[in-house]
């Protein structure tokens, strides 16, 4: 195909020019000269794979996001650590995590949103879990994303409190009733969620405070963490064990119960509602599906008992006439003949002996 | 004391390295596009709804065993991880001991099999499957491997036809649901199961896909990505990790019956430990696994801990119980070097002089 002549050939030279270029790039900007690190690593990476991935086979490309966002974590964090270097109070990575912390304090209580401050940025890490939550959710949801998951909490559900407790009026008030239950399994998720979310900020804090300490052990035993790789797999040794700690909690174990349950509740009323409306065109409704899956079931489970005990007495009454039952159960469909290769051997077996069961 | 002493020439020389071998790396992970997984020869021998069972060719110069090894996998996951490449294997290494292997595959529940439960699962697939082979290959009893889940369910099938089953070997399989290490068992106490088979029939394999992944979501959703750039430069390390990748997320739905009664008799109620744990109209009593088991567990199984599986020895009947710690994972068992040499020799030992 062209497209792979293209891709084995001039996508690949196209991305090795691009990786070339941007290191000589950036070696003139920060090598030599001793330049401040400023460069936007993040944003590179970023834009390369913008311009690579619409040529890369979808069998791969999920992967290679997943690399590329990973990568781009890592690169965050170095560059956190890089843009300092050059700041003598900054150097001092403790300060720099004592920083962190108030910078979360003051994020987590609503009192700062400063889009571009690097601890901030460097909070998507301890989101990965939720991120992926609100990945699976979506593919089971007919909403894109978690649609719910950013909507202001306190005063809308204040509001629909009150607005769910007017009773329905008139010829629909069945319906309004309907849509008042809807409303209150959305909010219900939508509190389980932003406990979920509570729950992870918490953890992002501790984890801090966790590098925190790590870091004064580090000064303690007279040493120094003096690469970003290094730097960064601690960092995942102090979440990883944060989190660990904390989800083995009962506190947790109720924060997870409640999310998905509150979820499937959701899910089940906005099943019922489609099931209205499938009832209302005349066509079949998942209920009605379900019933039927349920007897079908039922009766194959019979059929196959049937037999089963058909052929247990074909093996008795054969075994009473001296013969040898000469088929497999009729429950048992043989798909193909055992083939066995050349090189096999046949098992030894002794010869089949029919025996009443 | 500085205890961040990054250099900022060091630093940027790292971030160039990074970037350098993702560049130049990709190419290897562009060209690795089909991933095959299942290495050994196998056929076809008996279909049922979706499940297939297969049985693998016997290798040159081996004589197989008179009675047939069959693997029972779990429903999670897919059971290519006991044959995922050629040289971590553990079908292969059965088959070099001399076992005549079949295994099940389930296959990928849709929601027409939503009312497929765990007796029909038990008594009615895995019953076929044995009814088959001791049909066509004229044996009165099959050995039994079971897998993870796929060992509960061997336990249960042992228990209610013990006339079937000659050994039973069980790997990284749990009996006791509820000791304290066990996350996934800690989790699951305040789901409400009902609701959710109730509304979303079968469980969607991204959901058990995110419980897993949260068991360490840092390592596993991202530290293993950045590892895995160091990787990039070999196309054999890049192909088996993608390989071990599809595996990971080659999740099929769950049959929402059988879910439900799962969770809540073993996650929930702990019903090997409890007991009314009930196939149709009968109750599983472990008692009546008189055949002889061997009972393989990993020491570092953040799935199935040790603790969950070792119980086993004192609720079984049988009186030739033996225990194997394997000091790896729950994966490892089947793909590390140290699983070859070690796992798969022994099984195929403990069997032979038993068959």
């Amino acid at each position: 195909m062209s497209n792979e002549t293209f891709f084995n050939n001039d996508w690949f030279a196209l991305q090795r020019k691009y990786w070339d270029n941007w290191t000589e790039m950036s070696s003139k900007a920060m090598g030599m000269e001793g330049a401040k690190l400023t460069t936007p690593w993040e944003g590179a990476l970023d834009h390369w794979w913008q311009a690579m991935s619409p040529a890369a086979p979808d069998a791969s490309k999920a992967f290679m996001e997943k690399m590329m966002e990973q990568g781009k974590a890592f690169f965050r964090l170095a560059e956190t650590f890089g843009a300092r270097t050059g700041d003598d109070n900054a150097t001092n990575g403790l300060a720099f995590w004592t920083k962190a912390i108030e910078d979360m304090q003051k994020r987590f209580t609503g009192s700062v949103d400063d889009g571009g401050n690097a601890a901030q940025r460097m909070m998507s890490f301890w989101e990965l879990p939720l991120d992926n939550w609100q990945r699976m959710m979506s593919s089971m949801s007919p909403m894109p994303g978690d649609f719910l998951r950013n909507m202001p909490h306190d005063q809308f559900k204040g509001n629909l409190d009150r607005v769910l407790s007017a009773p329905g009026l008139g010829y629909t008030r069945e319906e309004q009733g309907q849509y008042q239950e809807l409303m209150r399994r959305a909010a219900d998720y939508q509190t389980a969620l932003q406990e979920y979310t509570s729950f992870y900020n918490r953890l992002g804090m501790k984890s801090v405070e966790r590098m925190g300490g790590y870091l004064q052990e580090v000064i303690d035993s007279g040493k120094s963490i003096d690469s970003a790789r290094a730097l960064y797999d601690n960092w995942v040794n102090c979440c990883e064990t944060v989190y660990a700690a904390e989800v083995a909690t009962p506190e947790y174990a109720q924060i997870h119960g409640r999310l998905i349950n509150a979820q499937m509740a959701l899910k089940k009323r906005m099943s019922i509602m489609v099931d209205e409306q499938l009832g209302a065109m005349n066509m079949p409704s998942r209920s009605e599906m379900r019933t039927v899956q349920d007897r079908l079931q039922e009766s194959r489970r019979e059929n196959k008992q049937l037999r089963n005990r058909l052929h247990a007495l074909e093996k008795q009454v054969a075994a009473l006439a001296g013969e040898t039952p000469s088929s497999p159960p009729t429950a048992l469909k043989a798909a193909a003949p055992v083939v066995a290769t050349p090189a096999a051997k046949a098992p030894v077996r002794r010869k089949p002996v029919a025996k009443p069961e | 004391m500085i205890p961040i002493d990054i250099r900022p020439d060091k630093l940027a020389q790292e971030m160039l390295d990074y970037s350098r071998k993702l560049g130049q790396g990709m190419e290897n992970l562009l060209n690795a596009e089909a991933i095959d997984t299942g290495v050994s020869p196998k056929q076809p021998v008996y279909k049922e709804d979706k499940l297939v069972l297969y049985r693998y060719d016997t290798p040159e110069g081996v004589t197989p065993s008179a009675v047939p090894l069959l693997i029972v996998y779990a429903l999670v996951n897919r059971p290519y991880m006991t044959d995922i490449q050629e040289d971590r294997s553990t079908i292969k290494g059965l088959l070099a001991t001399g076992q005549d292997v079949y295994l099940i595959d389930w296959g990928y529940p849709d929601q027409a099999d939503r009312a497929i439960n765990l007796d029909d699962y038990i008594n009615g697939y895995i019953d076929s499957c044995v009814d088959h082979l001791r049909e066509q290959l004229g044996v009165d009893k099959v050995n039994l491997l079971g897998i993870c889940q796929g060992g509960v369910f061997s336990l249960m099938y042992a228990s209610m036809h013990p006339d079937k089953v000659n050994n039973l070997v069980t790997m990284v399989t749990p009996v006791d649901f509820k000791t304290p290490d066990n996350l996934l068992s800690a989790w699951i106490q305040n789901v409400d199961v009902d609701l959710a088979v109730d509304t979303i029939g079968n469980i969607p394999g991204e959901l058990l896909n995110w419980t897993f992944l949260t068991l360490k979501p840092y390592s596993l959703m991202g530290q293993k990505y950045i590892n895995m750039v160091d990787m990039l430069d070999d196309p054999a390390k890049v192909k088996n990790f993608l390989r071990m990748e599809k595996w990971i997320f080659d999740s099929p739905d769950q049959a929402g019956e059988t879910f439900r009664q799962f969770t809540k008799d073993f996650y929930q109620r702990n019903g090997f430990i409890n007991g009314g744990v009930m196939l149709g109209e009968r109750e599983v009593d472990l008692k009546n696994v008189t055949c002889p088991v061997l009972n393989i567990y990993a020491l570092q199984d953040h799935l199935v801990p040790p603790d969950a599986s070792r119980p086993m020895k004192g609720l079984v009947g049988s009186e030739d119980y033996t225990e194997l710690a394997f000091p790896g994972g729950h994966i490892g068992i089947y793909v590390s070097g140290k699983a070859q040499k070690e796992v798969t020799p022994a099984i195929g030992k403990w069997l032979n002089e038993r068959s």
